[in-house]
């Protein structure tokens, strides 16, 4: 059964999420081909995809998605989306009638007019397509996701949960227990509804994968919905990413407080329901007093803004995920997840380069030459790997090497440089190279020549060394005529390894240490006892345990556990 | 020098805190960021929100009322007067207001209805109270006053109750009172017809009423006046199998939640190493662990069919993968994956049988009956409707509208009568209706005052002037002098000593009993209790502090 499509749904929890999942959504939108002709990709759009017939009998392809975020939080999208519009009637005139001041109207005629261009036939989508090519300078005017979302949605993905608000200073969904307690009633059985309608017209429906906001309130109602998914659906992959920015524009030393205690419940409680649960942020650590957040080699972004952090998180995710999408000899979501989480170690860590620096024209064995002595990869999951761990098991992916050299070409008469140089496929380079930093750890491989396309509304955000392709180039390109870079190379590894028992420890550690009956006694609400919190520590902790280094005999968990704080 | 917090938000971030007695500078050396309004000041700023928000309300109280137009950021339009939808859909900033939002709107999760009046009539309490206030007397004398009157009020309540065997012509009344305050008149007599017979169909006597078997299921098809009550069960999806039939009559129903695909296997296959041949071998016995649950339905289905012309139907709420659904299809079943969980108990209360866990055990008795199983498409989306069944403990009431809004208007609507029908079984008595009570209380509450020791009279005059903001209301949004209608229908209430609301069509003093305007018992005592109690509360707040930003310490 290699040639079935296997359906995945997403779901996206929270506001950062939605920033994240929209970014992987243009990705996904940008890779997609209206040439009837042209050759099928390596990835299958169908997983992620469904097609769809308006009342009025158009076609129409939409993600399989859930977006759920708070009342407010839209903007200019409309809840339904205007695809299933039934009539022309409702004309843009009314719209910009109605825009209520003229701050606001800038902001819809950026976002009005990306889904303008959009909002086309089939035959002019390449043309449009082409047109976009142009630089946008969004930084400025993106204030939510939908600000640049690329995109038609189907009327069934956005679900508004209306008991909180976006902003303002009152109701905000900003504890734990406060989303746990969302998810009942009307909620529930509007998600259910939802669930429904997407799942039930999957034929081979492979699981689900989640975006979860972990810092606020979100990271409750992360884990009633995945414990209601796992509870529906056994048997599916459930992989959870729980999503946090770098910092949060009105930030108290009292939220803090919040977005630590609901961090380590909701990993607690997502690890618990999930299949695998991994958390992704650029931050130094998710503890009170997080280090400088993660910098990339050739990447220059503004860590203050949501638009460019949540774009580079999209981007790891989309390579991250290929071994699920890949048009043949894909793994399903639970081979994956079983694969990493041996054993109860149901928190995986990320990490990724991104780009991967790639020397225009060379070979693979070259680039990873560079980098012998250190992994090119950067922490994802606020995560440092640990001098001399054991890894228990992960899954590695390269794309995006289109055009370059993945064996380093024999060159007669000489012995090849390194013993890299001398493997005959790119897969044992690769292979060869990680084994070299992690002996004896069991590895999966997925390599992908097609690489993610960049094109607006992605922030080009990259160094001038590089080129349109994402290769670094030997020299810079005049000023001021840097072309935008329209893909990247990008390697990423998702790995159970035994640096998460001390960041695991850490965690509970610094939870632990506060007490919210003083510091945020108001936590404590909606039938959280302090117990509960208690007792998901102690949890927390027995998952630290379980990424204990047994081959050496000594309990690393315990010894490290400062190097986090 | 100590707080007594009577409210203290706790999802509040910066805490708003309201305190009954307290020293400022207590406060500041607490928190030196926080702002702080005393005494008059707080009062006043009490009284504005409430007031403002009461404003905003007062236009959509009753059958006459007007629509508020609620436009989104993206221009999504809601029109709507029901109270509820209004408070949950307005962003609404200030803390006081969102504070008479919440009692309202929890108003309406107890009782259904009554969120409109809930503001109004706090609003109107605040205002009578302020007049006082401003005149020196001490807030705590009226809310004294409240309390007194409050009680005295509970007991004309009880005076003036109706109890009798709830009749479904009493029903039909007791529902069209509470659809008229929500939608047009026209569908609100037909949405009326519909719910008085949806709860009928699922009320046994004795038992409490689960509204829960009541499915509401949306169309976007024809026009609001097609809704329409289903007895039996509507389902939004259909067969995903093109061979299977569209329409069957008299078919066994088998609801089964059991799995007919091909799942992840229980053994923890490895990832690592695995070869795709081997893989393809634990597939193919998975494979046919599936395809006997396949053959014990199809066995069952001929054991009980036959050669007869009676049909099947699968209806699981698990998945079933194309081969299953290939295999059922070449005996003529027709087979629906994928019931949502909630639908499973009301399949079988509607058409009878058991939900099976398993096929091991199946027997005929395990199956329900349907008259007619029919399959309806509308662009993608499918409805499979299971009609004719005998006596069924569950319905649908299947809304139909030709746009969203007026879909999601007439869900609101719809949610509300089931709920007054409800409450109205349960309680077992009715109150007069169209601002009749109001009057009444008045009148007695008038009568009751001199009982009433020293100065807290005060506070009885005002509650009792307060309550009649709902006829004065009623009569303004027909387009009715206010003080002129509440004249008469004093007038009339003394001479005639029966239960007199507002004719909304002539303005005129009118019989409530027979008119057939009934109120629910229990939104009425909702309403008395929870409007006094928070009005007091907001009454008696000398001091409103505000937390600044560096409160983790405070």
């Amino acid at each position: 059964m290699s040639g079935v499509c296997r359906e995945v749904v997403t779901l996206q929890l929270g506001h950062y999420s939605n920033f994240v999942g929209t970014h992987w959504w243009n990705l996904q939108d940008a890779s997609l081909c209206y040439e009837p002709d042209s050759p099928p990709g390596d990835l299958q759009s169908d997983v992620l995809f469904r097609e769809g017939v308006t009342l009025g009998g158009q076609v129409t392809y939409t993600p399989r998605l859930i977006a759920m975020d708070l009342k407010g939080s839209l903007h200019t999208l409309r809840q339904d989306g205007s695809l299933y519009e039934s009539g022309k009637d409702s004309g843009a005139l009314t719209w910009y009638v109605w825009t209520p001041s003229v701050n606001i109207a800038a902001t819809v005629h950026v976002a009005g007019g990306w889904r303008g261009i959009y909002a086309v036939t089939m035959e002019t989508v390449n043309r449009s397509l082409e047109r976009a090519q142009k630089m946008y300078k969004l930084e400025g005017s993106v204030r939510v996701w939908s600000d640049f979302l690329r995109l038609h949605l189907h009327p069934r993905t956005i679900s508004v949960i209306n008991q909180y608000n976006h902003d303002g200073e009152s109701h905000r969904l900003e504890a734990f227990s406060q989303g746990e307690a969302l998810c009942q009633g009307s909620v529930v059985e509007e998600l259910e509804d939802r669930l429904h309608f997407f799942v039930e017209e999957c034929d081979y429906l492979q699981g689900f994968q989640v975006f979860c906001d972990l810092t606020d309130g979100f990271s409750g109602l992360g884990s009633r919905v995945t414990e209601l998914l796992r509870d529906s659906y056994g048997g599916r992959g459930i992989l959870t990413w729980g999503l946090a920015p770098i910092n949060h524009p009105d930030s108290t030393s009292v939220k803090e407080v919040y977005r630590l205690l609901n961090h380590a419940l909701g990993t607690v409680q997502m690890a618990n329901h999930s299949s695998f649960f991994c958390p992704l942020t650029l931050r130094g650590g998710l503890g009170l007093r997080p280090t400088s957040p993660v910098s990339f080699n050739h990447v220059n972004y503004d860590s203050t803004l949501w638009y460019h952090s949540s774009a580079l998180l999209a981007l790891a995710l989309d390579t991250m995920t290929v071994s699920y999408r890949l048009r043949s000899h894909s793994t399903p979501m639970w081979q994956l997840a079983d694969a990493l989480t041996v054993s109860g170690r149901k928190v995986v860590a990320a990490y990724g380069a991104i780009p991967f620096p790639m020397m225009h024209g060379s070979c693979l064995p070259d680039a990873l030459n560079v980098y012998a002595d250190a992994l090119p990869w950067k922490p994802l999951s606020a995560c440092p790997e640990l001098d001399g761990g054991r890894c228990f098991g992960q899954s590695v992916t390269f794309r995006g090497f289109e055009g370059q050299n993945l064996v380093s070409p024999p060159i007669p008469g000489s012995p090849p440089p390194t013993s890299l140089h001398s493997l005959q496929s790119g897969e044992e380079v690769l292979a060869a190279y990680i084994s070299s930093h992690y002996p004896s750890s069991p590895m999966a491989l997925q390599l992908v020549s097609g690489p993610s396309k960049l094109t607006p509304p992605f922030p080009q955000i990259f160094s001038q060394s590089l080129g349109s392709q994402g290769f670094l180039q030997s020299q810079y390109p005049p000023l001021g005529s840097t072309p935008a870079v329209s893909s990247l190379p990008v390697l990423t590894s998702l790995q159970s390894s035994t640096a998460l028992g001390p960041w695991l420890a850490g965690t509970q550690k610094m939870a632990s240490a506060l007490d919210p009956r003083r510091v945020a006694p108001s936590f404590l609400s909606n039938g959280l006892e302090i117990s509960d919190l208690q007792e998901a520590m102690e949890q927390l902790k027995s998952l630290a345990f379980c990424y204990r280094d047994d081959s050496s005999g000594i309990l690393r968990s315990s010894s490290d556990e400062d190097d986090d704080d | 020098q100590y707080f007594l917090y009577i409210l203290h938000i706790k999802t509040l971030p910066r805490h708003v805190v309201f305190c009954v007695c307290g020293v400022m500078a207590a406060v500041k050396a607490l928190n030196p960021k926080a702002e702080v309004a005393r005494a008059q000041a707080a009062l006043a700023v009490n009284i504005s929100a409430a007031r403002g928000l009461q404003d905003v309300l007062r236009t959509n109280l009753g059958p006459k009322g007007t629509l508020k137009m609620l436009v989104s950021g993206a221009g999504d339009i809601k029109l709507t007067k029901d109270g509820n939808v209004l408070l949950h859909e307005m962003q609404i900033q200030h803390p006081t207001a969102s504070l008479i939002a919440k009692v309202a709107t929890a108003q309406d999760d107890i009782t259904g209805d009554g969120t409109t009046s809930n503001v109004l009539i706090i609003g109107e309490l605040l205002k009578q109270a302020d007049l006082y206030v401003s005149e020196g007397l001490h807030p705590r004398i009226i809310a004294e006053g409240f309390d007194a009157a409050k009680d005295k009020a509970l007991e004309v309540l009880e005076e003036v109750k109706i109890t009798k065997e709830m009749d479904r012509e009493t029903l039909v009344n007791v529902a069209r009172t509470s659809l008229r305050t929500k939608v047009h008149n026209e569908l609100a007599d037909l949405l009326t017809e519909a719910v008085v017979d949806a709860v009928l169909a699922i009320h046994k006597t004795g038992e409490p009423i689960d509204l829960y078997m009541v499915e509401i299921m949306e169309m976007k098809h024809k026009t609001d006046t097609d809704t329409v009550l289903i007895q039996g069960l509507v389902l939004d999806h259909g067969a995903r199998h093109p061979d299977m039939k569209k329409r069957v009559e008299d078919a066994y129903i088998l609801t089964c939640n059991v799995s007919l695909e091909y799942e992840k296997t229980e053994v923890t296959s490895g990832f690592f190493y695995k070869s795709a041949e081997e893989r393809d071998k634990l597939v193919k016995a998975e494979r046919k662990f599936i395809e006997e649950r396949v053959i014990k339905i199809i066995d069952l289905k001929n054991k009980v069919c036959g050669d007869s012309s009676k049909s099947f139907v699968v209806i699981n709420q698990k998945g079933i993968d194309p081969f299953s659904l290939d295999a059922l299809a070449k005996e003529g079943i027709v087979a629906l994956r994928r019931a949502k969980r909630r639908n499973m108990e009301r399949l079988t209360l509607a058409c009878g049988g058991v939900a099976m866990n398993s096929v091991e055990d199946l027997t005929p008795e395990c199956l329900g009956h349907a008259g007619l199983v029919y399959e309806h498409t509308l662009g993608e989306e499918k409805y499979t409707f299971i009609e004719k069944c005998g006596n069924p403990r569950s319905v649908t009431l299947l809304l139909k509208g030709p746009n969203k809004h007026t879909l999601t208007q007439i869900k609101d609507a719809v949610r509300d009568g089931l709920r007054a029908v409800k409450n109205a079984i349960e309680d077992g008595s009715v109150v007069p209706g169209a601002g009749a009570f109001e009057v009444a209380v008045h009148d007695a509450l008038v009568k009751h005052k001199p009982k009433v020791k020293g100065r807290a009279q005060l506070g009885v005059q005002a509650f009792a002037d307060a309550l009649l903001v709902i006829p004065k209301v009623l009569a303004q949004n027909s387009g009715y002098d206010p003080q002129e209608t509440l004249v008469k229908l004093q007038t009339e209430y003394q001479e005639s000593g029966q239960q007199i609301g507002v004719d909304l069509n002539s303005g005129e003093p009118l019989v409530a009993a027979e008119a057939g305007v009934w109120d629910n018992y229990s939104v009425k005592k909702q309403l008395l209790h929870s409007c006094t109690v928070i009005a007091s509360n907001i009454l008696l707040v000398d001091e409103i502090m505000r937390a600044g930003m560096s409160s983790l310490k405070g």
